[in-house]
């Protein structure tokens, strides 16, 4: 009892306590590079809760939200065909593979060339390249159904639809939860490099142009804030897959123990 | 094969002479068809050098309203046959027929609950939305739909666990769980794939008796596959021994015990130890 | 083996069509546009293979890749080995491990390529960064997982603690550690590429970033295609290197389908 309540202590005070020291040393920083935490949360307000925050932030963010959430349903969309349909799988897994080689944001490159440095390129960027995971992951997910759940829609003759929706959906959930969480983080990085190369909106191209111009506590303020947003969106993804897939985190706990 | 028509059984074969027409089929002509009829069946797994033949010629047949059980040595092929029924897997020759019509697919008025018990259960549904699963396509009215379900679980004993998750329970209670999601169904034809084998005697006892009330009930044609000869003398009407790889039929046993059974009377009389003793000296037989 | 050679066929025509439909597209409706051809594009590639410059970035890319991984490796298992050792540690670095362990290291690169310039030191720096953390959040998991019965067995029978360190803690880890290295592996090639594409970094990445501002798209394309084969390497490698050392463990399997 006792033991624990010193664990959790330590679990919270440790990260306080960095943040204060952080607060301490940086106090009377004069270091080019490592400016006062005080400069940097002030900056952080400054920049991204007023000036920047409808033209940055909520861009950036409305690009991640909508790229990735058509990403997952094309993903996911495609993955059921491609591992339903022989033919198509036949037909496409060599391409797939291929394409889940390249580093997502080599990507980023060809659609500039493509389609320019718009809001178009940056959300096109980011659908396919958060595809893959997801898609990848679908497929295999299917592909791995058990058997028996198969000869059990079987005999019970479940309507197409209900297999779809009832058997193979949630029964490939926690594979496709797990290639959708991989698809969150390139989603992501490839929105922050997306405007990295050479748009001027954004957070990832207001904190690059800041350190090209050496305003380092803006670009501190920046690499706080994509920290956040970094750790945020994978928090809510995990609450969001806990919940869903609750009889299959409640099945694997009772499993292990 | 002189009868092809789908004529369903006029009268219910249960009580009729058994033994006449149990390994010629429906040679006899006189009787309705049979509700089921396996003719030469055989099944072989893969093909070119690693094809395993599972079960050479098989033949035998089940009437309405019959219960019989199936025994046989474990890895012989019972539950290919019972796939091999479900329409799950094609035969490699011969056929399996409901009311004469081939076997081709899952037929629809047919249930099974298989072996494996464990695996066939989704995992994210509670026992209740399993039980219910297969019943949405029927259009049930709700309450209907609704009060199928309770009586089935109601039946099994789970009533008190229709709202937790298959891997909440122990693997005896997800049998039972399989086996109401059958019995919620209704199927005319029901076959069971070793369904007792993990569930304690007095379940088990209960549950052999469920099994004879639904046929009284409901009409059912029942097929076991037990391991349990007991149990297999107990419920049947005839016993089909299978025996040696490849599977074929040893032979079909009548068994003559007075309706209605009952667990300790049936089970104590002398003709029940005489039929036991057959089915096991049936099976004890080198082939 | 009359379905295996169709499946062939199928897959053959699947790449036949997708390259044919590129070439379409870019002599096409898209001529003289950003999209070459696949015959140019091919033309380029083999150019660049005779080419030194190629190799060297190749070479480059490779060597900060591997040595990043490798360094983030050896202090990713040490690390990990003392945070899961003592149970004070372990909860006093969880928060900030699961804080750190979702960000990407692309969100600090404005700051390394401040403080390292367009250097192979801010890529590899990167690189071990991205690395780093999750080979010791998974190397903590699997000290901690190691079965307590067998940990109080070695203790009764008067091991040391470094002994049962060798001989029980970190056989029980491994498979927690291989899968670390096999997500690590393809993703220290991803940031070295990302660390080249946008901060300067040598190698493929700024080849790529070069190819792209000059508007030589063969060039650009030529390189993608070699970044597609060079990652599907990769994973491969490390797929196969992870299979031939946890093959003998147990809990291998387990592990690889959380
Ligand atoms: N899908 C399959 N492919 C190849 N061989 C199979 C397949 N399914 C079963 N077999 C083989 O067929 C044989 C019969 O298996 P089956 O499961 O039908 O036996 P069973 O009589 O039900 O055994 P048990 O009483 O142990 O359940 C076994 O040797 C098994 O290895
Ligand atoms: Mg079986």
């Amino acid at each position: 009892m006792n033991r624990k309540l010193i664990n959790w202590g330590l679990g919270i005070g440790t990260p306080l306590l960095l943040v204060a020291a952080w607060w301490a040393v940086s106090q009377n920083s004069t270091n080019t590079f490592f400016p006062p935490l005080a400069t940097i949360l002030e900056r952080f307000q400054a920049l991204w809760l007023f000036d920047h925050f409808g033209s940055d932030v909520l861009l950036s963010l409305r690009n991640l939200a909508l790229g990735y959430a058509l990403a997952t349903v094309i993903g996911v969309g495609l993955g059921f065909v491609t591992a339903l349909v022989p033919v198509v799988r036949w037909a496409l897994d060599p391409l797939i593979h291929f394409f889940r080689g390249i580093p997502p944001v080599a990507l980023v490159p060809i659609f500039i060339s493509l389609i320019g440095f718009g809001i178009e390129m940056r959300l096109v960027s980011i659908i396919l390249a958060a595809l893959f995971p997801t898609l990848i992951a679908t497929v295999d997910g299917i592909r791995s159904v058990d058997p028996s759940l198969k000869d059990v829609s079987a005999v019970y003759r479940l309507t197409r639809t209900e297999k779809l929706a009832q058997v193979y959906l949630p029964a490939a959930g926690p594979q496709i939860a797990a290639g959708m969480q991989v698809s969150l983080q390139v989603a992501f990085i490839v929105m922050i490099a997306s405007e990295m190369l050479g748009a001027s909106q954004g957070i990832g191209a207001m904190t690059l142009l800041a350190q090209q111009s050496f305003m380092t506590s803006d670009m501190w303020a920046g690499i706080l804030l994509l920290g956040v947003i970094g750790f945020g969106a994978n928090m809510l993804f995990e609450l969001a897959k806990n919940k869903v897939l609750a009889w299959y985190v409640g099945s694997r706990r009772l499993a292990k123990s | 094969m002189n009868t092809t028509d789908t004529n369903p059984a006029l009268n219910p074969a249960g009580t009729t002479d058994m033994t006449a027409d149990s390994t010629s089929g429906n040679a006899g002509g006189a009787t309705a068809p049979p509700r089921l009829e396996v003719t030469a069946l055989s099944k072989t797994y893969g093909s070119g050098a690693n094809a395993k033949c599972v079960i050479e010629d098989l033949t035998f047949t089940v009437n309405t309203g019959e219960v019989v059980c199936i025994v046989g040595p474990s890895g012989v092929g019972k539950t290919t046959l019972l796939k091999c029924l479900a329409g799950l897997q094609p035969a490699t020759s011969g056929t399996a027929a409901i009311d004469g019509r081939t076997i081709a697919g899952p037929p629809p008025e047919m249930a099974l609950v298989f072996q494996d018990y464990s695996r066939s259960l989704m995992p994210w549904l509670t026992v209740r939305k399993n039980v219910r699963l297969p019943l949405r396509h029927l259009h049930l009215p709700t309450q209907e739909m609704n009060q199928r379900i309770d009586t089935a679980l109601e039946a099994v004993g789970l009533a008190h666990a229709a709202n937790q998750y298959p891997w909440q329970l122990s693997g005896g209670m997800q049998q039972r769980v399989a086996i109401a999601r059958a019995l919620a169904y209704r199927p005319e034809i029901l076959i069971m794939d070793e369904p007792f084998a993990s569930v304690d005697a007095q379940t088990r006892f209960e549950l052999e008796d469920l099994c004879l009330k639904i046929r009284e009930d409901f009409g059912m044609t029942i097929l076991v596959v037990t391991h349990d000869i007991d149990e297999a003398v107990y419920l049947s009407d005839r016993v089909v021994v299978l025996g040696s790889k490849p599977a074929r039929v040893l032979d079909v046993i009548g068994i003559d015990l007075p309706a209605p059974r009952d667990q300790i009377s049936t089970r104590s009389l002398p003709e029940f130890a005489e039929q036991r003793t057959t089915v096991l000296s049936m099976i004890r037989k080198p082939a | 083996m009359n379905r295996n050679l169709r499946q062939l066929l199928v897959s053959a025509g699947g790449i036949a069509a997708a390259l044919a439909l590129w070439q379409f597209i870019a002599t096409g409706p898209m001529a003289g546009g950003p999209l070459p051809p696949v015959s140019a594009t091919l033309a380029e590639l083999a150019g660049l293979l005779a080419d030194g410059g190629f190799w060297t970035a190749l070479a480059d890319t490779l060597v900060i890749a591997l040595a990043g991984l490798a360094a983030a490796a050896v202090a990713g298992v040490v690390l990990g080995v003392l945070i899961g050792s003592f149970e004070p540690v372990r909860y006093a670095t969880l928060a900030v491990l699961e804080f750190l362990k979702p960000i990407p290291p692309i969100v600090i690169l404005p700051l390394v390529v401040l403080v390292f310039g367009p250097t192979t030191e801010m890529s590899w720096f990167l690189v071990f960064f991205g690395c780093v953390l999750p080979i010791i959040v998974q190397t903590v998991a699997g000290v901690h997982d190691a079965d307590p019965v067998t940990l109080d067995t070695a203790r009764s029978y008067g091991l040391g603690r470094t002994e049962i360190l060798a001989r029980v803690t970190l056989p029980s880890a491994m498979p927690f550690i291989g899968t670390a290295m096999r997500v690590s592996a393809p993703a220290a090639l991803v940031i070295t590429v990302v660390a080249g594409l946008l901060g300067g970094g040598p190698g493929l990445g700024r080849s790529i970033y070069q190819a792209q501002a000059g508007g030589d798209y063969p060039t650009l394309y030529a390189y993608v295609v070699v970044l597609g084969l060079l990652g599907l390497a990769f994973q491969g490698a490390s797929q196969l290197a992870e299979r031939r050392l946890l093959h003998w463990h147990a809990s291998y399997r387990e592990v690889l389908t959380p």
